[in-house]
């Protein structure tokens, strides 16, 4: 079997990237495989519904059907400082009550967060990231290419 | 490794030995083998033969577990090698990490080392601009250094030769202090650059903006095909080795074209500990190898050796090469051994916007990077408060904005329809910085690395002239941008260490006298004429060009010496 398609069974596809699901038994673990931070199955839940509120579900998917919580999770447990996961799984504490609330009182919630908050602006920042550079985005919206074969330095436009 | 019997000596003997295989060691192996000798090519790095084990290269932005960012504890765990532009998760694997192989900081040097077969050239920035006569004049004219042993009429043809099987784009642009070369088609500046270019000269006299020349195929000939490369395809991904060989590495280029002669024995994992001198006969006779990963000592014998280990390995090498004839270290009769250590001065940045053009965008991506302005300053004679000056980089692209402020459907829509903006412009000052003995690397007495070699200690800093050079570059491209109409001009002066250019040079230097300098006309050691030693330990000094071709050249250039030399029994 090639090995590439024997590794993609462990694996799920967030916002494109393949990560390595988890092997914590317990019922409420999360579905990655985190290594530096403790985010449980229903933290996934309510950051999934962030997502969802910052990127929603229009005529094309959204954040959670991107699973670009799973790439905040990621990123969270893998490039960002010990500090800065402090302050974001605390943010993330003080949202639980918007937890199930829908998404616009999710929105007012974080429009209300001050911009500098931890939690707010890494987690707005990542899933953005996630987004613009997932498979679906570079596919379908603003076309990555990856062998271009070409550069014209004068296109002509109109303005 | 089955392949080597290494009990025999008989076994371990070769006409040539090539300590390294990056850009300098590729193409000494490459001209060794094509004129016929038994070739033996060391590599202290693992393998990385071309396309296979290029494990990034065709991966999509999305394919990066973490979109090409370095985990937090990467990062920390390396700050030299951090720093350095190219340093992604998309090739980090091609970096030496900090904690591999350290080395001692008397003054803070960002040293920046690829391990591996192909060494740095899989990394390199792909400038490629050829040394002038004001460049070979320089330590004449102005006091410093030694004089060159050798002139641009020496070196000329063979730019040529390296230039045409190496490919090289660019216009010919008839500078006397940039000569022109055997050129594949430019990449074309775009509409911002020539809109500058033409701002410059016609403001400026003498001052030129040309595009940039570059080691990419524009338009690949028969010589390149045979290589097994082909046209360069404007990835722009080139750090992570390139499928297509656009562009010029030994591992696309010169080793495997060595490989085919069926002269060359290419050594991987093997970390070359000294040079071995036979004080009877007066010659060196081979090499005393570490493996990297079995530890096991072995030595190798050739008639000739060449070494091309990087720059500062390239010193570090001969210092550790001890012997009664030479205490410290092979060659060095002169006392200049590990002395008179220079770089390019990287240390100054400007950017602003330009509100012009606005019916105009680009298409694709550029290769070659946008121009180049080569050196104007005290070229024809002083006419500044510091020595020789500095070239610059300058690149100009249409900017996009998407509204980011917002949640939901609004956002969504904003970044989904990002919106062009004003162009943006930038140049980066590459300076010539002056050699000095205090400018230096030794061994440090006590620290070892994994192979019982010792540490090398590196002490190189500014000095004032690079502050003086830095403040012109700075006031200099300010008024040029000024003067172009751009506006929102912002001066970045980084602090970077010296070393983060990765254009460390010197150290073994190049000169016409023995009492003052290491290396003949011929990159051959004075002492020790079996030796030679063409890449960046060779330069007595810096000049403000990418300095790769320069190695090439001198490469190829030795080995047609050192041949002729052998055929006349006087090696």
């Amino acid at each position: 079997m090639n090995r590439r398609t024997a590794l993609r069974q462990l694996f799920i596809l967030a916002g494109g990237v393949w990560m390595a699901t988890s092997c914590d038994p317990r019922p409420n673990s999360p579905s990655i495989e985190l290594r530096n931070i403790d985010l449980t199955r229903s933290d996934e839940e309510f950051l999934g519904q962030l997502v969802d509120a910052i990127i929603p579900t229009t005529d094309s998917p959204g954040g959670r059907e991107l699973n670009l919580h799973l790439f905040v999770m990621k990123m969270l447990d893998d490039c960002a400082s010990p500090e800065q996961q402090q302050q974001f799984l605390e943010g993330l504490a003080l949202a639980e009550q918007v937890k199930d609330k829908g998404e616009d009182k999710q929105r007012a919630y974080l429009n209300d967060l001050p911009k500098e908050d931890t939690f707010y602006s890494f987690l707005k920042r990542r899933a953005l990231q996630g987004y613009k550079n997932s498979a679906y985005v570079m596919k379908n919206k603003l076309i990555y290419e990856l062998v271009p074969g070409r550069y014209n330095g004068a296109v002509k436009i109109s303005v | 490794m089955s392949n080597f019997n290494i009990d025999s000596k008989k076994d371990r003997q070769y006409d040539a030995i090539v300590i390294g295989s990056g850009i300098s060691g590729g193409w000494s192996a490459k001209e060794l083998c094509d004129k016929g000798l038994k070739t033996l090519v060391l590599e202290r790095g693992p393998d990385v033969k071309h396309v296979t084990d290029y494990p990034t290269t065709n991966l999509y932005p999305w394919e990066f577990e973490h979109r090409n960012e370095l985990p937090y504890a990467v990062q920390q765990d390396n700050p030299i090698v951090n720093r350095c532009y190219a340093f992604h998760e998309d090739a980090a694997h091609f970096f030496v990490k900090d904690k591999e192989h350290p080395y001692v900081q008397q003054q803070p040097f960002d040293w920046i080392r690829g391990y591996q077969v192909g060494g740095k050239s899989l990394l390199w920035a792909r400038q490629t601009q050829r040394w002038s006569d004001f460049d070979f004049e320089g330590p004449a004219r102005d006091g410093f250094a030694v004089d060159w042993p050798i002139r641009y009429s020496d070196i000329q043809p063979w730019y040529d030769y390296v230039e045409r099987f190496a490919g090289i784009s660019g216009d010919r642009d008839g500078l006397p202090e940039l000569p022109d070369g055997e050129f594949l088609p430019a990449y074309p500046l775009n509409i911002v650059e020539k809109y500058f270019k033409q701002q410059v000269e016609r403001t400026y006299p003498g001052r030129k903006l040309i595009a940039a020349r570059c080691a990419h195929l524009s338009e690949p000939e028969p010589i390149h095909i045979q290589q097994g490369r082909v046209k360069c395809q404007h990835r722009t991904l080139c750090q992570r080795g390139c499928p297509f060989g656009g562009y010029f590495s030994s591992n696309a280029s010169t080793l495997p074209w060595a490989a085919k002669t069926g002269n060359m024995t290419l050594r991987p994992d093997s970390v070359v500990h000294s040079v071995l001198y036979d004080e009877q006969q007066g010659r060196a006779i081979g090499v005393k190898v570490v493996d990297r990963l079995t530890h096991q000592e072995i030595d190798f014998y050739a008639k000739i050796i060449f070494v091309n280990a990087s720059a500062l390995n390239t010193n570090l090498l001969l210092l550790n090469s001890t012997s009664n004839r030479f205490p410290n270290g092979l060659g060095n009769d002169s006392d200049t051994l590990g002395k008179y250590v220079a770089f390019h001065n990287y240390s100054a940045r400007i950017s602003a916007e330009h509100d012009g053009h606005l019916d105009y965008k680009t298409d694709g991506r550029n290769p070659a990077g946008g121009g180049y302005i080569p050196r104007f300053r005290n070229l024809h004679r002083q006419d500044s408060n510091f020595l020789r000056g500095y070239a610059a980089g300058f690149s100009a692209y249409r900017g996009m904005h998407a509204d980011e402020s917002g949640l939901g459907v609004a956002l969504k829509d904003s970044v989904l329809n990002p919106q062009l903006v004003h162009w943006g412009v930038g140049s980066h000052m590459m300076g010539e910085t002056i050699p000095k003995a205090s400018n230096y690397v030794a061994l440090d007495p006590s620290l070892q690395d994994e192979w019982g070699i010792p540490q090398l200690r590196i002490s190189v800093e500014y000095d004032d002239n690079d502050a003086k050079m830095k403040q012109d570059y700075l006031d200099t491209m300010e008024e040029m941008f000024t003067a172009a109409g751009f506006t929102n001009i912002r001066r970045n002066e980084s602090s970077q260490a010296p070393g983060l250019d990765i254009h460390e040079m010197g150290g073994v230097r190049m000169g016409r006298d023995p009492k003052t300098s290491m290396l003949n006309k011929w990159n051959q050691l004075h002492a020790c004429p079996n030796v030679f030693i063409t890449d960046g330990a060779c330069m007595t000094s810096t000049a403000t060009q990418n300095p790769s071709l320069t190695y090439m050249a001198l490469s190829a250039r030795a080995v047609d010496y050192a041949i002729r030399e052998m055929k006349k029994k006087n090696i």
